[in-house]
């Protein structure tokens, strides 16, 4: 079964419709991409699946649990939200690190949280365990020598490896990225596809708005085509970059032939 | 002379420093209060907007917030007045409308006086540096805590504070750098600040020095927070 599964979202800014009828399903260990115009819904979509905005309509189930239902107020309660919206992961675009914090304790400090309500919650060893894992982390995203400098000492893709990293050390079954690489100079985007290509060889389950076709056709499984607000076209991800099926997603496709 | 005019000063520097304190002591919570009076976002009207085929101009009295409006009038009348004047009417307004001065008689009723009038106008304008700190904290500050999970009070004790009170201390030094001048605004309704037993000098001795010479007493005073408000912003330094 697949452990995303996306039913008929909708969402309204006012009286501007931004998400109609978006349904998708997303399958264990596949990477999905999403591409389409600026404008065209890709950052609502994520923050709705992360509870950063509340949809109108339509149904959200991870693993078989709906975590969202817009007819069904009781699965929008502040507290249940906290705790639904552990399942994603968020890579922002603008990083959004935590300036007073290292490295290190950027990726402890939510885990180090969490942990305080077990019961049998002891700092020390607790911290110990967490310290190594974000440890680890950073070693993955090639920051071992990183883990004591703070955000501003950081280089952007530096930055957002971190936040990866960070995103990562909650251990959420859904990974989202929102166009993680368009803040970076491009001698820095290669540093954060190659990790996010590393994630996908690992087989994380993730979502990846992006503006980089070539990354989007070789290291996704799927792709999704948006255009104001609906989805144009799905598929395998080879396929439709490549051989596009509706006339919308070849004219997008076109501005970035040659890329 | 010199020490019967500095133990005069001492003690004029005593009211002054009282004055400086209970400013703060009172203005720097009331501040934070003003200052989310004026981001009050309530709207009791906000129904209007539900009415299907309402006309447009329901629209503006849906968004109408009541205690925005009175807080940022009363932010906008104590700034745009001078505190000297406010610190009269303040002092005489109760006597003359209520027949009844409120504040009571004798040196205690205008040091009262003086302190409501210093705190009024202080709040308001720490509120404005509340807000701009509180605003001022990227969004995407409390996004990133949310989706990692936190409370909210984990997020703003955790991520927002410190990333406020960095933003605040400049501003806030700056301003309470100018209260330890205002405070020779108590002259005005006869409280014994520095400057008033500086003066007094010259009608009981014919002396202009002890006037001036309360100037190192300033200095002497800003210096010190100088240096202590310099040190907060080294603390902070860390991060960016
Ligand atoms: N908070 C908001 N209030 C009102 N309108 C919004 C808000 N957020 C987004 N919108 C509007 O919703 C539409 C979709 O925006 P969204 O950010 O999801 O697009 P996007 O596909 O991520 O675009 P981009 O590629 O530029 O990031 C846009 O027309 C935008 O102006
Ligand atoms: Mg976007």
């Amino acid at each position: 079964m697949a452990v995303l599964q996306v039913q008929n979202i909708e969402k309204h800014f006012g009286r501007v419709q931004v998400l109609k009828d978006i349904s998708f399903d997303l399958e264990q260990g596949q990477t999905l991409a999403i591409i389409g115009s600026s404008g065209s819904g890709k950052t609502t979509l994520l923050r709705c699946l992360n509870f950063l905005e509340t949809p109108d309509g339509g149904k959200i189930s991870v693993h078989g649990e709906t975590l969202f239902d817009a007819a069904d107020p009781a699965t929008q309660k502040e507290k249940e939200v906290r705790k639904k919206r552990l399942h994603f992961g968020m890579v922002f675009q603008s990083f959004n690190l935590f300036p007073q914090y290292t490295a290190l304790k950027n990726v402890m400090l939510a885990p180090e949280l969490l942990a305080k309500n077990n019961p049998d919650y002891n700092k020390k060893a607790t911290s110990e365990e967490l310290e190594a894992q974000a440890r680890k982390l950073l070693q993955q995203m090639g920051l071992a020598d990183r883990a004591d400098h703070y955000p501003h000492q950081l280089s952007g893709g530096q930055q957002q490896r971190v936040a990866i990293a960070r995103a990562l050390a909650m251990k959420p079954d859904i990974m989202c990225f929102d166009e993680p690489t368009s803040a970076l100079d491009p001698e820095l985007t290669g540093e954060v596809l190659k990790v996010i290509r590393g994630l996908a060889e690992q087989k994380t389950t993730m979502i990846i708005v992006t503006h980089e076709m070539a990354f989007a056709r070789d290291v996704a499984d799927q792709v999704i085509f948006m255009d104001q607000g609906v989805i144009v076209e799905q598929g395998d991800a080879r396929e439709v970059i490549e051989n596009p099926k509706e006339e919308r997603t070849r004219k997008f496709l076109s501005r970035y032939s040659g890329s | 002379m010199f020490w019967t005019v500095t133990n005069a000063m001492l003690e004029g520097m005593g009211t002054t420093l009282e004055l400086f304190a209970l400013t703060l002591l009172f203005s720097l919570p009331l501040g934070l209060v003003v200052a989310f009076g004026s981001m009050s976002k309530w709207t009791p009207l906000r129904f209007l907007s539900q009415i299907s085929g309402a006309p447009k101009w329901f629209g503006w009295f849906a968004t109408f917030r009541p205690i925005k409006l009175i807080v940022d009038f009363i932010v906008w009348v104590i700034r745009g007045t001078p505190l000297m004047l406010q610190l009269m009417i303040i002092y005489f307004g109760p006597g003359l409308i209520l027949d009844n001065n409120i504040w009571g008689s004798g040196n205690s009723g205008r040091f009262i006086a003086t302190v409501a009038a210093f705190v009024l106008n202080y709040s308001c304008y720490f509120s404005v540096i509340y807000r701009g700190g509180i605003e001022g904290v990227p969004v995407g500050q409390r996004e990133a805590g949310q989706v990692l999970g936190m409370t909210k009070s984990q997020i703003f004790f955790k991520i927002t504070l410190l990333q406020m009170i960095k933003r605040i201390v400049p501003p806030m030094s700056n301003e309470i750098i100018t209260l330890v001048k205002d405070t020779s605004l108590a002259r005005i309704i006869a409280v014994s600040e520095l400057i008033k037993v500086g003066e007094s000098f010259m009608k009981s001795d014919g002396l202009i020095w002890p006037l001036f010479y309360t100037g190192v007493y300033y200095l002497l005073f800003v210096g010190i927070l100088t240096l202590l408000f310099g040190y907060i912003e080294r603390k902070l330094s860390y991060f960016r």
